[in-house]
């Protein structure tokens, strides 16, 4: 049995409806793959609380997610834009939603991350200042440092060159494998299968 | 996204600050009912007299806001299209000044400029009077005109870069362009602004009572004033109070659905504006000359006072006075600042939810003071307190809170489209980040900057310059600068005025720059 459980979940608006029935294991990482309105980003939504379905059931550990609103559920979630707050600093983004674990082994977290992702001299910056590709990765350092053991990542690679977006790749996958999350990662690019235990195309 | 936000505590908080502020309305309402078994006086309505004062209202408030929106749109093209204009920031903020300028100071200088031995008497020859309409037209225009041109010119800098580009490739001709480009764009915005400025010349307490007079030249809210102060006639106050209310509430309300305005934030933007030719340069040019002229004198005839300073002035009550006004504003502008802050909570919980109307409703009910006159709140309260508080010592008190709720709407439009803001962009990532309260109202804070600041000090400019509340509250034990300013005034002691009005124009001028300089920062 799935750790994460949709259960024929079902969202329609005027236009469109969208399915999903599939389940994943705990600390699995799942890639999600399909054309533009397919509804990856409409998937991530659901499970975080931002869309609510129509019919059907999300449930992590099996308990329903639907009845919790955003904040109290298991989610640390990356989104296409808008990760940082563009008045404070990038050190001071990274500190935002770390509930009680910032301390002195959460900074060195944070700094071997940045290391890592090769933004470690990009600390003290303002977001303004960053490109879209360094940004990028700063919002992935801190959603992949979260507590929070559901992680869900929507085109976290945009802007990245190829280099980059390889090493942020291998980066994403040891964290997560180490942290024990459980990823729904959500790409445009074919190569990003191999980041997950799992693929899915949706839309077909 | 409709139901994923959801209010907290805050949200309570909120509704009980909204409770109390209509709460200070209510009060006022209570009082005009006529508790005290004082009634109002339908009898009054039949009177030619107060036809007279209504018609006359109604009259001077079209006419200036007639006047300043067909003098404040050519000054507004003139700073669109010419963007090289010399000091063309240093006028903007000119017209800043001069909309929350206090009142007494520019009648100061327009006494001492247009009055009986004003410098310019000469050229206006032998039946020249600067009291009655002419003299209210003056000032309100000079009062609201600033206000028009940068509300103008804010919307003209919205015409997209896009529609230019095209009109500019198609190669239509200059009427064509307005037609197209620009009319759609200012046309609804102009009936706005009339209709606003309408409302606050039709509550115009200060200009009606320095500059008019007589049964000709008064308006409802100087009669108002005049009924309870002079005559201690209550029925007819609270008849005259009512009546104003019910014109003014219903104009407000009619505002509110073609539009609210965001009018004092200035934006950047307008690159590919179509430079005018030769003649329609020097037009503009004239324009701004003219309109610049037109504020910075009245403003600069204060000046020549400081040469010869009165044997008989004394510095100590003038410094007095301008503490007392600055104590009792400050102590208006700090809750009026935070409850505009929590007052936003609702609504911008309701636009997350998308709940429109709800929004609107919160809205309505948080700015509605803008529509109540200040006369009519005060004359509520007056005639609810006085059997109940001493006024002497219960003054400053009501003085500040009659204040505070007036003001508020100006705060809560200055700190709303940037929480706004906030929240369009980042709404998604606060939920998801799971942010505590403390750590939210920080990342506001830091993010309000400017904007709280700007709030700040327009709200402390506006609280400073009142004169109409503190004229039923207040006495001469703790008199402020304004009412200090029209004490001179109305005892013809032009020098002390001219220099008491130098002194308030330079602490407001002071304000205004740092409001200015806090909207940069707040970027």
């Amino acid at each position: 049995m799935g750790v994460l459980e949709l259960d024929r979940v079902r969202i329609a608006r005027e236009d469109w409806a969208l399915e999903y029935d599939f389940q994943l294991e705990s600390g699995a990482i799942l890639t999600l793959q399909g054309r533009s309105g397919a509804g990856k980003t409409t998937l991530l939504l659901l499970v975080a609380g931002f869309e609510a379905p129509d019919s059907g059931d999300i449930r992590w550990q099996g308990h329903s997610l639907l009845p919790l609103p955003v904040a109290q559920r298991p989610v640390s979630m990356l989104f296409q834009d808008h990760n940082l707050f563009e008045h404070i600093s990038v050190w001071r983004n990274l500190g935002l939603g770390m509930g009680r674990q910032r301390t002195r082994s959460w900074e060195q977290a944070v700094r071997d991350g940045a290391e890592a992702l090769g933004i470690g001299t990009l600390l003290g910056r303002m977001p303004a200042t960053l490109s879209g590709g360094q940004r990028q990765r700063v919002a992935l350092l801190r959603t992949l440092l979260r507590p929070e053991p559901l992680v869900l990542l929507d085109e976290p690679f945009v802007g990245m060159d190829p280099q980059t977006h390889a090493l942020a790749g291998e980066w994403v996958r040891a964290r997560a494998k180490a942290g024990g999350k459980t990823v729904l990662l959500v790409t445009h690019h074919a190569q990003d299968r191999a980041l997950g235990d799992r693929n899915r195309v949706l839309g077909v | 996204m409709p139901s994923s936000y959801r209010g907290g505590a805050g949200r309570v908080l909120a509704l009980a600050g909204l409770s109390g502020l209509v709460a200070v309305t209510g009060v006022a309402f209570y009082g005009l009912i006529g508790f005290s078994g004082q009634v109002a006086d339908p009898g009054t309505l039949q009177d030619p007299y107060f036809y007279g004062i209504l018609g006359f209202s109604l009259k001077q408030a079209a006419l200036s806001a007639g006047l300043s929106v067909l003098l404040g749109y050519p000054v507004a093209r003139a700073l669109y299209y010419l963007p090289g204009l010399w000091f063309r920031r240093t006028f903007l903020t000119l017209c800043l000044l001069c909309f929350v300028l206090p009142t007494l100071v520019l009648i100061t200088g327009l006494v001492l400029l247009l009055g009986h031995s004003g410098r310019l008497a000469p050229l206006l020859g032998a039946d020249w009077n600067l009291y009655g309409l002419k003299g209210i037209l003056l000032a309100h225009v000079f009062l609201n005109l600033p206000f028009v041109v940068r509300a103008l010119y804010l919307q003209l800098l919205h015409i997209p870069d896009t529609a230019w580009r095209l009109a500019l490739q198609l190669g239509l001709p200059a009427l064509t362009r307005w037609r197209l480009v620009e009319w759609p764009m200012v046309r609804g915005r102009l009936l706005v602004l009339g209709g606003f400025v309408f409302v606050l010349c039709f509550n115009s307490f200060a200009v009606v009572l320095a500059l008019g007079g007589g049964p000709q030249a008064t308006t409802l809210e100087l009669a108002v004033y005049q009924a309870l102060k002079y005559d201690f006639n209550l029925p007819e106050a609270l008849t005259l109070a009512w009546v104003q209310f019910a014109i003014a509430g219903t104009l407000f309300v009619l505002l509110g659905r073609l539009g609210g305005s965001s009018w004092l934030v200035l934006e950047q933007g307008g690159d590919r504006v179509p430079v005018p030719g030769r003649w329609s340069r020097l037009g503009h040019g004239g324009v701004y000359l003219l309109c610049a002229l037109f504020l910075l004198l009245p403003l600069l005839v204060l000046l020549p006072a400081l040469a010869d300073i009165p044997a008989s002035l004394r510095l100590a009550p003038l410094l007095q006075a301008l503490l007392n006004s600055f104590l009792l504003a400050l102590a208006c502008v700090i809750p009026a600042t935070l409850l505009a802050w929590l007052l936003l909570w609702p609504q911008r919980l309701a636009q997350l939810q998308q709940r429109p109307r709800r929004r609107q409703l919160l809205e309505w009910l948080s700015t509605h003071t803008l529509a109540a006159p200040a006369m009519v709140l005060s004359v509520g309260w007056y005639v609810f307190v006085l059997p109940r508080l001493d006024l002497a010592q219960w003054g400053p008190v009501l003085v500040v809170l009659l204040n505070l709720v007036l003001t508020l709407p100006f705060a809560l439009q200055q700190l709303r489209p940037r929480l706004l803001q906030f929240d369009a962009q980042y709404a998604p990532l606060c939920a998801g980040l799971k942010l505590a309260w403390p750590e939210r109202l920080a990342l506001e804070w830091r993010w309000l900057g400017g904007s709280l600041r700007a709030a700040f000090a327009l709200v402390l400019l506006l609280a400073m310059g009142d004169v109409a509340v503190f004229a039923l509250f207040g006495n001469e034990a703790w008199t402020t600068l304004p009412w200090l300013i029209y004490r001179y005034a109305a005892t013809y002691r032009m020098q002390e005025a001219a220099l008491a009005s130098l002194l308030l124009l330079v602490v407001c001028g002071v304000l205004v720059w740092l409001l200015e300089q806090g909207r940069d920062g707040g970027a």
